[in-house]
C-alpha cells in the first residue's frame, strides 16, 4: 500500500478521538497579550571578548595585558576620548550615532563559573552560580503568564534551555514554511489524540505528545500569519543574517511573540584571535543595522528592544597563543528606539582592580538586566519568573 | 530469560534485536546472555579509510599553502567519510557492545577535528579500544591523543603561560564533574600538563622546555607532578568513580538517578577503575530490569535510525544523505556540538526534531519527502552562502531490504509486531487507532508503528 492510501484509510479514524481541550481552545484564540513589547535575544557564542570590543585603548593597562592583540587607537571606531569599538562594528557605530545604543559595562555574577556551558546555563536560566534549574528565564516568562509557545520563538533547528518552562515551553522555528508544511499530512491528526491531556504529565512520553500538539497548532498560526509578509533583501548572506532576516519578518508580520532568540557562534578564542572576532563581530553589526532598518521601515522599531550578550568575557591578559582564555564580567548591548540612557551605561571595567584569577569583577548582575526588561519593558512581574527580587536599571 | 527483559537488554547495550535472536536467547539465563555479549565484544576492529593520499605528505609540505590548502580539502572530505564509515558500523556492528561503548565515550571523552583524518581516526580507535578497559589508563591516553591537544588548546600549553582549557574540561566534563575542584586546582594541573605537545603525524611528544618542573599543589598535595600524576590524584577522589557511574547510569539505565543503585556501582568501580566490570555489574543486577527503567529513556537520533535498521535494513544511496538526516534529527557524528557533547532524553526533543523522528520512517522506508532550512556551525555561520539556497528539499534515496524484514518477520501477526517494536505501553487513544488498521500490509503496520511517538522510547 502507498503512504498515501494509509493516510486516507487510517485518517476516518480520527473523528473517534477527540482533541484536547486545550488545544480547541488555542486553536480559536490566542491568549491576550501583557504588552505589545518584544524583545530579542541575540547571544555572542563562546565567550566574546568583550576589551576588543568596546575597547579601552587609552588604558596602559590594557596594551600592557594586550601585547599581541590590544587594538590601537587607529584601529578602533572613537566613541570617546577613550573608548572605541572594534573597527569591524561600523554598522553598530552608525546606530550607535543614531542613539539606538546602550552599552552596559561589568555585567556578570558573583562566583562566576568560566565553564562556557554552566555559564551559558546560568544566563539562560538566570540561576545562582551554584543553581542548578532546568528551565530558562524566557520558559517562566511563558509559565507565569500562561503563554502559549508561540510566544517565544528561538530562530534555529532546535530549542535552547532559555526558552524551556516547567509547564510550557517557546518554538525552534527556522522558518514557517519548512515546520507547516512538514506537520500538515493528515497523518498527524491521526497521531495527536489521546483520551485526556491528564496522561500527558512530566513523563517522557507525555513530553513527546505535548511536543508534538504544540507543534502543529504552533505552525499553523505561524504560516497564516506571516505568509504574505516578506523581509528586506539586504540582511547579509550567512545564517546569521537569515535568521535576523525570519524574526524580522515574523514581527513584521505582527505574530503574537513577544520574545526570540538568536545566535552567532564562534567566539571561543583560545588562539589566533584577531581574525576571527573581526569577522564575527562585522557579521552581527551588518545584521543588526538592517534588522533596526526593516524595522523602521514597518514602524516597528518602537516596540522592539535587542539585547545581545555572550556567556563570559575573556581574560584581561591574553595567552601566548595570540587568544583569551575564559573570564567573566562583560558588556552588554541594549539597542531600542527610545532608550533613557544612550551611549556607554556606566564605567568601562577597571583593569587595575582584577579577582585573584586575573579578571574582572562585575558591577551589575545580568539579572537586573532581565528583572529591568521584565518589569518595565514587557510589564509582567519579574519576581515571579526570576524567583527574586533585583533591583532595576534605567535603560529603558 | 523473559522476552521483553531481552528486549530490554538489547535496546541499551546496542539498537534492538530481531525476533530469532529473542527466540534464540529466552532459552538462556541472564548470566550466560550477558557473559556472551561481553564475549562477542572482546575482539577490537579498529575502524579504518583509505588514507593513502597522506603516506607521502611531508612536514615541508604544509608550508606551501596552495599544497595546504588542498590537504585541508581532502582531510575535510575524509573526515566526513569517516563518519559515515562509522555509522555504517553502528548499522552493521559486529562487536555490538563494543560499538554502543564507544558512542557512549564519543558522547564523554568529547573531540572535534575536522582538518586532520589521521588525528581523529586515531581518536575514534583509542575510544573504541579502551571501551571496557581501565578509566585511569583511558583517560591518559586520551589526553596524549593529537586529536584532543589540539581541540582543548592542549599543544599551547607552556610553562611561560599556561593554557587551561584541557585542565579545566578534564576536571568538569571527564573525571569529576562541576563543583568538585578549585580555580586553584585547574591552574595548579594546567602546569602540569604544560610541554604535550605531537609530532606530524600524530604521535605524542613530551617537549621539555615548555614543561613546568616545579612544584605545584593539588588537591592537597604538593609535588613536581606531570600530567599523568594529575590524572592519579583524581582517581583517588571516590567523587571521580560517582561522576562516571551516574554518567554511565544516565545513558544505560535512566536519566533520573537512583542514588541507591549509583552507590553499589560506585563500589564496584572504585576499586580498580575497570569499566567492564561496572558493565557487567549494571547487566546482571535485577533494579536494572525494573518497570521503571524498561521503554523509558528517549532514543539518541543515532539509537533511533540503528534500531530502524535493526527491523527493516536500508542503505543510503548517497553517503552525504547519512549526514543530512543526522544534522536534522540533532546528532553528526565527528561534530558533536561542544566539548560538553550532546545533551540526551528530553534534549533530543523539540518540536522540530519530533516531527522529522515521526516522519523518518516513511522517508527511509517508503521514499518520502522531506523539507528542511539549513541551519549554520561555525563554518557555514561566517561564510557567503550567496551562491546557496538556504532552503532545501530532498528525496532520501534508499535501498530498502524488505526481504529480510518479511522473513523475520514472517510467522508474527501485525497485533505481536506491537510487542516485538515496542517495551513500552501504548496511550490507549492511539492503540485504538493501530488496532483499528490492524489488517493493513504487514510492511505498512510497521511502517506505521515506528511512526508514533512511543517508537522514540526503548
Amino acid at each position: 500500500m502507498k503512504r498515501r492510501d494509509f493516510l486516507k484509510q487510517t485518517s476516518f479514524a480520527s473523528g473517534m478521538f477527540f482533541v484536547p481541550q486545550f488545544l480547541k481552545a488555542f486553536e480559536q484564540q490566542l491568549p491576550k497579550t501583557f504588552s505589545h513589547k518584544k524583545v530579542v535575544i541575540i547571544q555572542l557564542k563562546g565567550g566574546n571578548d568583550g576589551l576588543n570590543t568596546v575597547v579601552p585603548f587609552g588604558n596602559d593597562l590594557y596594551h600592557q595585558q594586550r601585547k599581541n592583540i590590544a587594538l590601537k587607537e587607529s584601529d578602533v571606531l572613537k566613541i570617546s576620548d577613550e573608548v572605541g569599538l572594534h573597527k569591524s562594528l561600523k554598522s553598530l557605530q552608525n546606530l550607535y550615532n543614531k542613539g539606538f545604543v546602550s552599552i552596559i559595562n561589568n555585567v556578570g555574577y558573583p562566583n562566576p563559573n568560566l565553564s562556557h556551558f554552566r555559564s551559558t546555563d546560568i544566563w539562560q536560566t538566570a540561576s545562582d552560580s551554584n543553581e542548578y534549574l532546568q528551565n530558562g528565564w524566557v520558559g517562566r516568562y511563558l509559565d507565569v503568564t500562561k503563554s502559549s509557545s508561540v510566544k517565544a520563538i528561538e530562530v534555529d533547528e532546535s530549542l535552547s534551555l532559555l526558552l524551556k518552562g516547567k509547564t510550557q515551553n517557546g518554538l525552534a522555528v527556522t522558518d514557517s514554511k519548512t515546520l507547516f508544511n512538514s506537520l500538515r499530512e493528515p497523518f498527524f491528526k491521526n497521531v495527536i489524540h489521546h483520551n485526556s491531556d491528564a496522561h500527558l504529565s512530566e513523563h517522557n512520553l507525555g513530553y513527546l505528545y505535548n511536543t508534538l500538539i504544540d507543534a502543529k497548532s504552533s505552525s499553523k498560526y505561524i504560516f497564516e500569519k506571516t505568509k504574505t509578509k516578506s523581509a528586506s533583501n539586504n540582511y547579509p548572506k550567512n545564517l546569521f543574517g537569515k535568521q535576523l532576516k525570519t524574526i524580522s519578518q515574523f514581527i513584521n508580520s505582527g505574530l503574537e511573540t513577544q520574545v526570540y532568540y538568536a545566535g552567532l557562534t564562534g567566539f571561543d578564542t583560545h588562539a589566533n584571535q584577531p581574525n576571527t572576532q573581526a569577522r564575527l563581530l562585522q557579521t552581527y553589526a551588518e545584521s543588526m543595522e538592517v534588522f533596526v532598518e526593516d524595522l523602521q521601515k514597518n514602524n516597528n522599531f518602537e516596540d522592539v528592544l535587542i539585547l545581545t550578550f555572550s556567556e563570559f568575557g575573556r581574560r584581561v591578559k591574553q595567552n601566548e597563543s595570540q587568544g583569551t582564555d575564559h573570564g567573566t564580567a562583560n558588556n552588554v548591548f541594549v539597542i531600542g528606539k527610545n532608550l533613557k540612557k544612550q551611549g556607554l551605561y556606566n564605567n568601562l571595567p577597571n583593569l587595575g582592580d582584577l579577582d585573584a584569577n586575573g579578571n574582572l569583577k562585575y558591577e551589575i548582575d545580568f539579572r537586573e538586566i532581565y528583572a529591568t526588561i521584565l518589569d518595565k519593558w514587557l510589564q509582567v512581574d519579574d519576581k515571579a519568573i526570576l524567583n527574586k527580587s533585583f533591583s532595576k536599571l534605567s535603560f529603558v | 530469560m523473559k522476552s521483553t527483559h531481552i528486549q530490554h537488554l538489547y535496546n541499551r547495550i546496542g539498537f534492538g534485536i530481531t525476533p530469532k535472536e529473542i527466540t534464540r536467547l529466552s532459552k538462556k539465563n541472564k548470566q550466560d546472555i550477558v557473559d556472551e555479549i561481553f564475549s562477542t565484544s572482546e575482539k577490537i576492529t579498529p575502524l579504518k579509510i583509505d588514507t593513502s593520499f597522506l603516506e607521502d605528505v611531508k612536514p615541508k609540505d604544509l608550508k606551501d599553502r596552495d599544497k595546504k590548502r588542498e590537504l585541508q580539502k581532502i582531510n575535510r572530505k575524509k573526515v566526513n567519510d569517516f563518519s559515515v564509515a562509522w555509522f555504517e558500523r553502528i548499522l552493521n556492528p559486529k562487536e555490538i557492545f563494543r560499538e554502543k561503548m564507544t558512542l557512549f565515550w564519543a558522547n564523554h571523552f568529547v573531540c572535534e577535528s575536522r582538518n586532520n583524518i589521521r588525528f581523529i581516526e586515531n581518536y575514534n580507535n583509542v575510544l573504541r579500544e579502551n571501551a571496557f578497559g581501565n578509566f585511569g589508563d583511558f583517560t591518559k591516553k586520551v589526553s596524549k591523543e593529537s586529536a584532543m591537544l589540539g581541540y582543548l588548546n592542549n599543544k599551547q600549553n607552556r610553562k611561560k603561560s599556561p593554557n587551561e582549557n584541557f585542565a579545566r574540561e578534564l576536571m568538569e566534563l571527564f573525571t569529576l564533574g562541576q563543583g568538585n575542584y578549585t580555580e586553584t586546582d585547574i591552574k595548579e594541573s594546567a602546569r602540569a600538563f604544560t610541554g604535550y605537545n605531537h609530532n606530524f603525524y600524530g604521535k605524542f611528544v613530551m617537549k621539555n622546555k615548555h614543561h613546568d618542573e616545579n612544584e605545584k599543589t593539588f588537591f592537597g598535595k604538593t609535588g613536581n607532578f606531570s600530567g599523568d600524576d594529575i590524572i592519579d590524584i583524581i582517581l583517588e577522589e571516590k567523587q571521580c568513580a560517582r561522576f562516571i557511574s551516574e554518567k554511565i547510569y544516565t545513558y544505560f539505565v535512566n536519566e533520573n538517578i537512583n542514588k541507591k543503585h549509583i552507590e553499589e556501582m560506585v563500589s564496584v568501580f572504585y576499586k580498580d577503575y575497570n569499566i567492564e566490570k561496572l558493565m557487567r555489574f549494571i547487566l546482571l543486577s535485577n533494579w536494572f530490569y525494573e518497570n521503571v527503567n524498561i521503554g523509558t529513556k528517549i532514543k539518541s537520533p543515532l539509537e533511533f535510525l540503528a534500531g530502524i535498521h535493526t527491523i527493516v535494513p536500508f542503505n543510503f544511496e548517497r553517503p552525504k544523505q547519512i549526514l543530512l538526516i543526522q544534522k536534522l534529527l540533532g546528532q553528526v557524528l565527528m561534530r558533536p556540538p561542544n566539548v560538553a557533547g550532546w545533551q540526551i532524553g528530553k534534549n533530543w526533543i523539540d518540536s522540530n526534531t519530533m516531527v522529522r523522528r515521526l516522519r523518518l520512517p516513511s522517508i527511509l522506508l517508503n521514499s518520502a519527502e522531506i523539507t528542511y532550512s539549513d541551519t549554520g556551525d561555525e563554518e557555514t555561520m561566517v561564510s557567503d552562502l550567496k551562491s546557496k539556497k538556504l532552503k532545501r528539499k530532498a528525496f532520501i534515496k534508499t535501498k530498502v531490504d524488505w526481504n529480510s524484514f518479511e522473513k523475520n518477520y514472517k510467522t508474527t501477526s501485525n497485533k505481536e509486531l506491537i510487542s516485538l517494536l515496542l517495551t513500552n505501553k501504548i496511550l490507549p487513544g492511539t492503540r485504538e487507532l493501530l488496532l483499528e488498521n490492524s489488517n493493513i500490509p504487514k510492511k505498512d503496520f510497521c511502517i506505521q508503528l515506528m511512526s508514533i511517538p512511543e517508537y522514540q522510547l526503548c
